[in-house]
């Protein structure tokens, strides 16, 4: 554990100081040859662009849709409703909620427990048909697998498998052939600032070391769009916040199509680039609000959070939230 | 075992006898000293147990309660043990073969028949815990059969396989198999439905599900039933050898007990008890070494 606290505290300094730096150096020394100028993150991120070494699209490889004619992860509800059980047992969960995610955009679903937001994601990802309605991901009916990256409220990675075996795993799925493995093993580990943590047994590690596992294993495959559940919910707030720090800065690297479900105002502001309030359930649509907060590389999160634009934002979708939820 | 609550050590005079000769330096390490003598006595009771049991023996032998044929004294016993383990008046161990070559045919046939029924079990345990048809169709089959008592479908088996290894092998892959497969069908049911689903997340197959998720998630269940399975093979192979049992541990017994050869049964009882914790020891360190995730679940 004394490493994995050691960790978490040279993480700390992120965008303050020199720690912050020497890890962008990091995240970019794995993906290119040679070493980087250690010169402010801004300069190493637009040196190196969406850190991925390869072009974005290579002809021989299969799981590399985020290419100009791939899917795209647009997310497209029409009029879906869902509800659970039977007869008179049928309890509405969801719905009607029409929205449309446009490529690129991160999307944040905020609403008070129970309102159906995790249904609702649980319906993106494809892990279940709506009752009512069509659900259509980069234009097509979702599949678990390969239509979206899902990072679920809990880690739930495999314990019989070390920090190594859970990313080969997810590579293996993926199709990444064996070969590129140790290459995109240290990526998608450097990603989530977790170099060095390889051999480790997943019960071994903190929960918020769990936790990024779990995000680098929802990238391996690359999918266009990912999702996440409530996947800091159970975390100390020091370390949910560095987590937030690094989905803001995945999304932004990789322009990937997020959507991110909460049921924190503060979440959601800092993360999204636009926030749907759901009320109490079954859930609909209460509030579409497009939040134009600075985002891509170079901006400081910590400054973004203090901004009387972030907090005036906050307010404003917390009461979003109250309101629906009592409504 | 339990150790010694801090709370008694502060309250213990620092002069006083019991607090000096019980564990002086305890203070500077309080918790490495009560571990090792945990230990010690995880070791010592059995030890002292078995001292106790012999010295009762010995006891009750010499009282002439009974005879010495129903209750022989443990040195004759271990004369016993001594006369079936090597050569003496020109007579080879017991009925030609030695001791350890007795265990070492049983322990074959255990091997073999075990093995056999293991195997069968994990595979059914499989089947049965993923398909909910074939688990219909057998569950039934198998409560049947772990009820029976081995001696039941022996007379059976040497109906139908003769007096040779065959039956017997065939009594103690049955006997193996309901354990193993009754537990690792529970196991195989009781998958987290959390994890299949994150499997199926990252792109997972219906076999990459089972494979990579559910037979890991099952081991240590099914190994537990692998424990269970071996007892209860170990339990039914002096029944497996009564016929033409010999050579086999089993077959000494009962051939030893058609002279009323008293020590030589105690030989074999003692040989099969001690054999099988051993073999239950082995397994348990394989069950630590190969399922170190065990008890330690996936939030």
């Amino acid at each position: 554990m004394s490493s994995s606290e050691a960790h978490e505290t040279r993480r700390t300094g992120k965008t303050s100081e020199a720690g912050g730096v020497s890890e962008a150096g990091k995240v970019s020394g794995v993906t290119t040859s040679g070493p980087l100028p250690n010169g402010v993150e801004a300069t190493s991120q637009a040196a190196n662009g969406p850190v991925r070494p390869e072009s974005p699209v290579r002809p021989d490889d299969p799981v590399r849709p985020d290419g100009p004619v791939r899917p795209d992860g647009a997310v497209q509800l029409d009029d879906v409703r869902h509800e659970y059980g039977r007869g008179r047992e049928t309890v509405a969960a969801v719905g009607p909620v029409d929205l449309r995610v446009p490529a690129g955009e991160f999307l944040v679903l905020v609403g008070a427990s129970g309102c159906g937001k995790s249904t609702l994601l649980r319906l993106i990802a494809g892990f279940e048909q709506p009752t009512h309605g069509s659900v259509r991901v980069s234009g097509a009916p979702p599949r678990p697998g390969t239509s979206a990256g899902v990072v679920f409220q809990t880690p739930r990675l495999f314990p019989w498998r070390t920090v190594r075996g859970n990313l080969d795993l997810a590579l293996r799925y993926a199709g990444v052939p064996r070969a590129r493995w140790p290459e995109r093993r240290a990526e998608l580990l450097a990603r989530v600032g977790l170099e060095g943590t390889e051999r480790r047994h997943v019960w071994e590690i903190s929960g918020g070391q769990q936790q990024r596992v779990a995000l680098a294993r929802a990238l391996a495959a690359e999918n266009p769009l990912l999702l996440l559940d409530e996947p800091f919910a159970a975390l100390d707030a020091l370390t949910r916040e560095r987590l937030q720090d690094d989905v803001r800065e995945v999304a932004a690297q990789t322009g990937r199509t997020t959507v991110f479900v909460t049921h924190s105002a503060d979440e959601a502001v800092f993360l999204g680039s636009r926030i749907v309030v759901l009320t109490r359930s079954p859930g609909t649509v209460a509030l579409d609000l497009p939040i134009g907060l600075p985002r891509g590389g170079g901006v400081d999160a910590d400054q973004l959070r203090e901004s009387a634009e972030f907090n005036a934002l906050r307010t404003e979708v917390a009461h979003a939230v109250k309101s629906a939820a009592a409504a | 075992m339990s150790t010694t609550p801090p709370l008694s050590e502060a309250e213990a005079e620092p002069g006083s006898a019991a607090a000096v000769a019980d564990r002086p330096p305890v203070r500077r390490r309080p918790r490495a000293r009560p571990r090792a003598g945990a230990r010690a006595r995880h070791a010592l009771l059995p030890l002292g147990s078995l001292l106790l049991f012999l010295a009762l023996w010995q006891v009750l032998a010499v009282s002439g309660t009974w005879s010495e044929t129903l209750v022989p004294p443990p040195a004759k016993v271990w004369d016993a043990f001594l006369d079936v383990s090597t050569t003496h008046d020109g007579v080879r161990g017991y009925n030609g073969t030695y001791l350890v070559e007795h265990l070492g045919t049983s322990l074959r046939r255990i091997g073999l028949g075990a093995g056999l029924g293991i195997a069968l079990g994990v595979l059914f345990g499989l089947l049965m815990g993923t398909v909910g048809w074939v688990r219909s169709l057998f569950e039934p089959w198998i409560t049947f059969l772990r009820t029976l008592p081995p001696l039941a479908y022996f007379s059976l088996l040497i109906i139908w396989l003769g007096i040779n290894e065959e039956p017997k092998i065939t009594l103690l892959a049955v006997a193996a198999f309901p354990p193993v497969a009754v537990s690792t069908t529970t196991a195989v049911a009781a998958v987290p439905r959390s994890l299949t689903e994150a499997a199926r997340a990252l792109g997972a197959s219906r076999w990459d599900v089972v494979r990579d998720v559910v037979v890991p998630s099952a081991l240590p269940e099914t190994l537990t039933g692998i424990r269970l399975a071996v007892g209860v093979a170990y339990s039914s192979l002096v029944a497996a050898e009564l016929v033409n049992g010999l050579p086999g541990i089993g077959g000494m017994v009962k051939d030893a007990a058609n002279y009323n050869n008293t020590p030589v049964v105690l030989v074999g009882i003692i040989a099969i008890g001690v054999s099988g914790l051993v073999i239950d020891a082995l397994l348990l360190r394989l069950e630590r070494a190969v399922v170190p995730w065990r008890g330690r679940t996936s939030p």
